[in-house]
């Protein structure tokens, strides 16, 4: 009885609770306060859960809306300008670059100096720190502070990249972290719980797995931000967010391409298309026998129809690269067309003796991509393949399993990947993944690529100070690539964000690590 | 008794122990360390970079030291830090999510008990009727259905298309903290959640009362010509009640598996959420935490239970 | 009554289950669980020599079409047909159901049973590593072992059965504990009957009625199992097809919305094939059930 006349009070209280939910619902929708609430780090540029600037290889469209770095890139990834530098100069050299500080303020009322530019740059480099940026800022010879407000940069040699590195670089407020040990800085909760920024948003909590909420800072230099509240939503993958998004509790999100598709022509919502800057390559493993012979890498090229896989798969929403790059400036015009030409394949493999190396061997073909979209990519390129006699069987493992495979040194594991590389804006990025020399324990060439003629023109193009001349070099990497092929060079695909139409002067793309870029956040507004 | 009592609670604590040891090693037989976690595949990092990582984690160290290291440390109740959320003590981060979780399943499981219990009842009472055999097909279709697949079609329906409720999370951003807002996130994951559960005690229920009211003295109540409502509320219901209470409790395990599926759907940050993020991150320090607090709550109940039984029989005592 | 004695003492060990399949038989919904259990069975084993595509022929210029004469299920996101990887998807599946079931019934019964049998250090031993296995929480335990293993068809058949076998191992030894005080278990160890010979000669008979209901609601879990690891990317990977990855597809709304055919067939089989095998578990318990003898 007793059980009986429990469920019924409970049955009784649920239902009660629950109109009253449902009939308390718009009052709580409704609010005074502006808010925005994106999936600011939903997608391959965000990083959910990450709140230390120094340690982040992604996610720096988030943290730019309360750090700023000195120098960042325009909307359209085109070129650089300055943000918490006014201005800058860099030495005909390139050894010297002098940043002129703009008037900011800290989020806690402390003016910005040259003090806290020298202390970033000192904890970035100091690996102790736990910062990933040591390695590309050890050229880095002195940080001097003239007066408050100049900060100059003294490196060893001429360096082309160094300004796009810093604009990952977001500044610190030595006054906050001075205090600290740089080891302990790493294991701080002062990141997730009271960081201070210089951007147009001010830290208020995180809310763990949840949310992180900022708000306007009244004393931001460019003015107040238009928005009262500021709200990153954290997402377990990308369709949990476009589901959030069309049940209007959020403003804007990253999306798949397939659900991209789904809002062209839904109300409401504006895709904002973009390109990924991620080159997507067969990977050959150079430590294996396999392909060695140039012609077996070649019959791959010619044995894949890009074009078709572009046109239904991506559709038409990804472009067909010859070489490692697709920026036309890098591009030269007599390039080898890799046109899919099946018969043409079987005669180079043929050639080249395809089956003494392998046969019909199964080759295990890794991806960390565990999207439908490159699935079904995967599928397609695995019958393609298979119909000129090469066996692969694609296998799909989370990021942590592939890095823990291509980085050790089991070859029969992965013979072949489908991976992507960071494919500018700066060109110069292609040599740590490609240069003999980058070979672990150094860089970052897990296929460990050694061709002798690519080393040369890497080595030629990133020592290159003439900025009339840049273009040229890198064209000559360009076809050293197409002609050798070290990796598959498949496309770049577009990435796509959605916003609501209720945003107002919102700017995003999908930019490599999410940024940072000009996106100006103190703009963003939303309509009541 | 209290040597028994010592005996077991000793047991336990080696269980927990040889607990600690295993997952351990199944940590460290995971391919990708919390480095290899962490780095993006698409931006190229130098592998010097990552040597200087690890080395600062300790993760270069043999796995004995890594291992006793680890142990000492939580001996005296330092259970680390999160190695991706940069500076989060373990313990309160875990501690924190067993709040959400618990209510979550209770809520869950209070769904399903009233739905299961009335559904069950009512079937039973109208046995081979169209509504009998109309509930029967739902509760079969509920037990057979896989977690995220209801999961799923429920989050699409009902907030997707319809709106009725949050497609996730536990509290609405940036809003204070109200107990309607935190219902109102709550109904429909802990709804979708009791359906399994729901089924199951709701096949028991009308299993369990059809027996009963065959007995003599259902027979005997209805001769003296007790009305047939009062028949089943007072004499059967109760009676039928008790195995399904147990079935209550031996099930509770098939729910937290239904949860993890729930959580990870509606982005609910209880264990299952946690301990998803943690393996996909190889977040070593939260794992070893989670497992150990989730396995100590098991032994301590089953040691519960097992003085319950000895308090009562003293032949398991001796045993 | 003096006709009926003969007859029942002659097939003593018969006895028992031939009724058990007697009232198996008279229950419909076991009935009906059984013919719709063997016709998808039938179906995935013989689909390659009655239908004419493959599972993984892909056709880039019929992409995400609907049913039609031709794909009578449609064709997915890289126009394969879904029909055919329905069939594929049931194969492996049902594989990996059945092939986890025998190895976690084999773990299962071996321990139960040795601890039973045993002394009490065998016995403690055996039911420490019993309770350490169910201590290890299942996400823990489904998600590092899923990651360990791998993802195919042999990881996911080892992931399953190691998490599924303690449970029917307590079950076969709180049946042994009570079957080693019977009187012919006794005489037999009294004869010096080996381990083995007591496994086999008493342990099985008396255990089927567990074994046989364990066995087939572990096959429905298993399936259920491996639909859910492959729907959190663990179990089966793409291009291989499964229930559960093929279902994983619905995870994108433009799928969920305009491709239903892409993940509601594959529902609807699967749900369809659990029900079916719940089914027939339910009327194997019933029909072990001596009480229901007398209903």
């Amino acid at each position: 009885m007793i059980g009986r006349t429990l469920g019924r009070t409970l049955a009784v209280a649920g239902l009660a609770l629950a109109s009253t939910a449902l009939v308390a619902l718009p009052a709580i929708a409704q609010s005074e306060e502006k808010t925005i609430v994106g999936g600011f780090d939903v997608g391959p540029g965000g990083f959910q859960g990450n709140f230390n600037p120094l340690t982040a290889t992604a996610g720096f469209t988030w943290l730019n809306t309360y750090y700023e770095p000195l120098v960042t890139y325009t909307a359209d990834l085109s070129r650089l300008k300055g943000e918490l530098a006014g201005e800058y100069t860099a030495s005909d050299d390139l050894t010297t670059f002098t940043f002129k500080l703009a008037d900011a303020v800290w989020h806690d009322g402390e003016p910005f100096t040259s003090a806290d530019v020298k202390y970033t740059f000192d904890l970035a480099m100091n690996p102790e720190s736990g910062s990933i940026f040591a390695a590309r800022l050890a050229d880095v010879v002195s940080v001097e502070t003239p007066d408050e407000k100049t900060a100059v940069v003294t490196l060893k040699g001429p360096n082309g990249g160094f300004l796009s590195t810093i604009t990952q670089l977001m500044m610190l407020p030595e006054h906050e972290l001075a205090s600290k040990p740089a080891a302990e800085l790493a294991q701080s909760d002062w990141w997730s719980t009271t960081p201070v920024g210089t951007g147009p948003f001010k830290f208020v909590q995180y809310a763990s797995d949840q949310f992180v909420e900022l708000e306007a800072f009244d004393d931001y230099r460019d003015g107040r931000p238009q928005v009262d509240k500021l709200i990153n939503r954290y997402f377990a993958n990308p369709a949990a967010a476009v589901a959030a998004l069309r049940a209007g509790e959020i403003q804007f999100t990253y999306a798949e391409a397939d659900d991209a598709q789904s809002f062209e022509d839904a109300e409401g919502f504006t895709v904002i298309p973009g390109d990924s800057f991620v080159l997507n390559y067969i990977g050959f493993n150079h430590r294996t026998e396999l392909w060695n012979d140039v012609r077996v890498r070649q019959a791959v090229m010619h044995a894949i129809d890009r074009d078709t896989i572009i046109e239904t798969l991506y559709n038409g929403a990804a472009k067909k690269a010859e070489c490692n790059y697709v920026a036309p400036q890098y591009v030269p015009d007599d390039l080898i067309d890799y046109s899919y030409d099946p018969e043409k394949a079987r005669t180079l493999l043929a050639e080249a003796g395809w089956e003494e190396i392998n046969g019909g061997q199964e080759l295990p073909w890794l991806t960390y991509y565990n999207s439908p979209q490159v699935a079904n990519i995967m599928a397609a390129v695995q019958a393609m393949l298979a119909d000129v006699g090469v066996n692969v069987a694609p296998r799909v493992v989370d990021v942590p399993t592939y890095n823990g495979i291509v980085r050790g040194d089991d070859v029969s594991q992965f013979p072949l990947v489908y991976a992507g590389a960071g494919n500018g804006p700066n060109p110069a990025q292609h040599n740590i993944n490609l240069n003999s020399e980058q070979v672990p324990p150094n860089g970052n060439n897990i296929m460990h690529i050694s061709l002798p003629e690519l080393d040369t023109a890497l080595a030629s193009a990133m020592s290159e100070a003439d900025p009339s001349q840049m273009d040229a070099r890198w064209q000559e990497v360009c076809r050293v690539v197409n002609e050798q092929m070290p990796w598959g060079s498949m496309w770049v695909a577009s990435r796509y964000g959605i916003a609501s139409d209720s945003l107002e002067d919102f700017v995003w793309t999908p930019a490599p690590g999410g940024g940072p870029f000009e996106m100006n956040p103190e703009a963003w507004d939303i309509e009541p | 008794m209290l040597r028994y009592i010592a005996s077991r609670a000793g047991t336990g604590l080696f269980l927990l122990l040889a607990l600690s040891v295993l997952i351990f090693i199944m940590l460290r037989l995971t391919p990708g360390d919390p480095i290899d976690a962490y780095i993006n595949p698409t931006i190229p990092i130098g592998a010097a970079d990552l040597a200087a990582l690890r080395e600062r984690l300790g993760l270069d160290q043999p796995l004995p030291v890594q291992y006793f290291a680890w142990l000492a440390a939580a001996l005296s109740g330092d259970f680390g830090y999160s190695i991706q959320r940069g500076g989060v003590p373990v313990l309160p981060l875990v501690l924190s999510r067993v709040g959400p979780t618990v209510l979550l399943m209770f809520t869950a499981i209070a769904i399903s008990i009233v739905v299961g219990v009335s559904a069950g009842i009512i079937s039973a009472v109208r046995k081979n009727k169209a509504s009998d055999v109309g509930l029967s097909i739902v509760s079969f279709l509920g037990v057979s259905s896989p977690a995220f697949l209801t999961g799923l079609l429920g989050l699409y329906a009902f907030s997707v298309l319809l709106r009725w409720f949050p497609s996730g999370g536990m509290l609405t951003p940036g809003r204070p903290y109200s107990s309607l807002d935190l219902l109102y996130h709550l109904i429909l994951p802990a709804t979708l959640l009791s359906i399994a559960q729901g089924a199951l005690i709701m096949r028991y229920m009308r299993g369990s009362l059809l027996e009963v009211l065959s007995q003599d003295y259902v027979r005997t109540a209805r001769a003296k010509g007790v009305r047939e409502f009062w028949v089943v509320v007072k004499h059967a219901v109760r009676n039928a009640l008790l195995p399904v209470i147990t079935l209550i409790g031996s099930t509770i395990g098939g729910a937290i598996g239904g949860a993890i599926f729930i959580e990870s759907v509606f982005n609910w940050p209880g264990m299952g959420l946690l301990m998803i993020n943690a393996v996909t991150s190889r977040d070593y320090s939260v794992i070893m935490c989670a497992t150990l607090l989730t396995g100590a709550s098991v032994i301590l109940v089953n040691l519960l239970t097992d003085i319950a039984y000895a308090a009562v029989d003293p032949r398991i005592r001796n045993a | 009554m003096a006709t009926l004695s003969p007859t029942m003492s002659a097939h003593p060990a018969r006895g028992p289950i031939r009724r058990a399949v007697e009232r198996f038989l008279s229950n419909i919904p076991a009935v009906v669980g059984l013919v719709v259990t063997l016709i998808i069975i039938g179906m995935s084993l013989t689909y390659q020599w009655w239908w004419i595509y493959s599972p993984n022929d892909i056709d880039l210029r019929a992409i995400n079409q609907g049913p039609s004469v031709s794909h009578w299920m449609g064709s997915d996101g890289v126009g394969r047909d879904v029909m055919a990887r329905l069939m594929q998807g049931g194969r492996i599946s049902l594989l990996v159901a059945v092939v986890s079931m025998f190895i976690s019934m084999f773990i299962g019964f071996i321990f139960g049973a040795v601890a039973g049998f045993s002394g009490r250090l065998v016995d403690g031993a055996a039911m420490r590593l019993v309770d350490l296995a169910m201590t290890l929480p299942p996400v823990i335990f489904l998600l590092v072992l899923a990651s360990i293993a791998g993802t195919g068809v042999m990881p996911t058949i080892l992931v399953i059965s190691l998490l599924s076998w303690p449970v029917l191992a307590r079950m076969v030894r709180a049946r042994f504990l009570e079957l080693r005080e019977r009187d012919f278990v006794v005489a037999a160890r009294g004869m010096g009957a080996s381990l083995p010979h007591l496994l086999l000669r008493h342990g099985i008979p008396n255990c089927i009625d567990i074994l046989v209901v364990y066995a087939t609601l572990q096959i429905a879990a298993g399936i259920l199992l491996e639909a859910g690891l492959s729907f959190l990317g663990l179990g089966i990977a793409p291009p291989e097809a499964s229930w559960g990855n093929m279902l994983n597809a619905a995870r994108s709304t433009r799928v969920l919305e305009a491709y239903p055919w892409q993940w509601m067939f594959p529902g609807a089989l699967l749900v369809t094939s659990v029900l079916a095998i719940n089914f027939i578990g339910d009327g194997l318990r019933d029909a072990f059930d001596p009480r229901s003898d007398l209903n």
